[in-house]
């Protein structure tokens, strides 16, 4: 009786010790193949967006290190974008990180402009190679799809009247409801831009950036996980986070087209 | 076990006869064990409670370290290793070089011609722009702005009719040119002002269709039948409630009338 006890223990145990193996092989297993995921992001924009010179042509490499060079680079870049953008003809969203502003313009006229209290962006656009990251900002951003806490177009379906008598005058609207702005514009390359209300006084608006966060985590966590399980890297996205005032930020999400565009200035 | 028993202050059966002692020594020990019985099966009890609760804590605990790794830590990690970072330099011998020189002189010119052709978009006209979210417009003369003020725009309703016809009330978005300038204008009705209220809608000709007065003084058009125009309604001014249209209250909409011209942009948002 008493060594089946200890028999039983001793297989609990060794079935508790393989677990945690299991779950310690897991995590490192998972945690190796994402942190291998940035350097492929990395990989793939240096690939495209390094310096590539002519062999008659070549510039001394030191060029393109140098202050001037890449602050004159980057201007060029940003107008570059910006013409892009204009010729658009659309509603479209300039971000100038060095300024903190953020810029809804239509046809190159800024119509609205909100100040940007709080920045994070991947390091990979924070300490990334000057020149290969203003090459890959040169070109404007197209937004993908969106995730978000307010509707883009908040429609109201109003069934007609058969006659007169079922007829009712509109009431006036109640403009005093704020809700929370937060929200994710995910481009066409996979880069993100996440765009969150500044005010965060109220526990209602802590919990739904807390909710808004979490969510996304999980879904990209999930999706990093499909992809682990079958032995593939996870996909990184570049993103950039910005904590601008929440009128402002509703705004922007409101007038920016469906599939808008997004110029970066870093 | 027994001694601890015992000290348990079962000790005065000592003080019995050695003959009875030899005799009742069994059964006293019997009884003491008796006795703490209850005492061990509550311990036992205790232990298997904690047993229970282990056994749920610690793999809900295994769950939410996992969760939370996966969740936070290995973002985290992610942002540790970023690649190579450029060595900025500032090298005073590399701005005497010539082929330096061409490159910066080969840039300038380039946001020179970049700079130029941005600044074509911006015009020194006279515009309008209309916040639709917060119901606000801005008049521009010279690139300054000389008037703001509040205004009412689409109410974003779906108007649906049993027969499937829907309309959807809400101003479009874009830049816009003014088409045209009316003094005085009468309204057109079109078939969703009489649907939305139960009224049966008259032919395309017929007088029943103009109303005057609801427009107010003056009326510039966007197109596609979307106009800048006055209200009778000015209690909703700074209210999306609007069936497309852009309302402005008497003063403001005098101003805009004689700022902007036939060709003058409207940029809407």
């Amino acid at each position: 009786m008493e060594t089946e006890i200890i028999n039983k223990q001793a297989h609990k145990r060794t079935g508790l010790i393989i677990l945690i193996i299991l779950i310690v092989a897991f995590l490192i297993y998972y945690s190796v193949m994402s942190l291998l995921s940035p350097g492929r992001s990395l990989e793939r924009i240096t690939n495209e967006y390094a310096i590539k010179q002519d062999e008659k042509t070549k510039i001394d490499e030191k060029v393109f290190s140098d202050s001037t060079y890449l602050a004159k680079l980057k201007e060029k870049a940003f107008l570059q974008s910006k013409i892009a953008l204009a010729e658009s003809d659309s509603i479209y969203l300039t971000i100038n990180l060095a300024d903190s502003t953020a810029n809804l313009e239509i046809y190159g006229v800024v119509v609205h402009s909100a100040k940007i209290k709080d920045l994070k962006m991947s390091n990979i656009l924070k300490k990334g190679n000057d020149y290969v990251i203003s090459s890959f900002l040169s070109s404007p951003f197209t937004i993908s799809s969106s995730i978000a806490t307010i509707k883009k177009d908040p429609l109201m379906i109003k069934m007609a009247p058969k006659d007169t008598s079922e007829y009712k005058p509109d009431i006036m609207p109640d403009t005093s409801i704020t809700e929370p702005v937060n929200y994710r514009l995910e481009m066409t390359d996979g880069t993100r831009i996440y765009i969150y209300q500044q005010e965060n006084e109220k526990s209602s608006d802590r919990m739904n950036l807390f909710r808004f966060d979490i969510r996304d985590r999980l879904h990209e966590s999930w999706n990093s996980l499909k992809s682990v399980a079958v032995f593939k890297i996870p996909e990184y996205h570049l993103f950039i986070k910005i904590r601008i005032p929440r009128a402002d930020a509703k705004i922007i999400y409101r007038a920016l087209p469906k599939n808008g565009q997004i110029g970066i200035y870093r | 076990m027994e001694d601890n028993v015992l000290n348990n202050g079962q000790l005065s059966e000592s003080e019995k006869a050695p003959d009875e002692k030899q005799t009742g020594k069994k059964d006293d020990k019997s009884q003491l064990i008796d006795s703490s019985l209850p005492n061990l099966q509550s311990k036992e009890k205790l232990l298997h409670i904690l047993h229970i609760i282990l056994f749920i804590f610690i793999p809900v605990l295994v769950v939410l370290f996992m969760i939370t790794f996966v969740l936070y830590f290995v973002p985290v990690l992610q942002e540790i290793k970023s690649g190579p970072k450029t060595e900025i330099s500032n090298d005073p011998l590399l701005k005497k070089d010539a082929g330096y020189n061409k490159q910066i002189g080969v840039l300038v010119k380039d946001i020179q011609r970049l700079k130029r052709k941005y600044n074509t978009y911006s015009t020194g006209l006279s515009y309008i722009v209309i916040n639709t979210t917060d119901n606000k417009f801005f008049l521009y003369k010279n690139k300054k702005l000389i008037r703001e003020g509040s205004c009412s725009t689409g109410s974003y309703k779906k108007l649906l009719t049993a027969e499937g016809r829907s309309w959807t009330f809400k101003t479009p978005r874009g830049k816009f040119t003014i088409q045209g300038k009316r003094t005085n204008p009468a309204w057109h009705k079109p078939d969703w002002a009489f649907i939305e209220e139960g009224v049966p809608v008259p032919p395309k000709d017929s007088p029943l269709r103009w109303e005057a007065g609801v427009l107010g003084d003056y009326a510039m058009d966007l197109g596609d039948s979307y106009m800048i125009h006055g209200t009778i309604y000015k209690r909703f001014l700074g209210m999306p409630v609007t069936h497309g249209c852009v309302r402005l209250n008497d003063e403001d909409l005098e101003v805009v009338f004689n700022t902007l011209n036939i060709g003058s942009k409207v940029y809407i948002y």
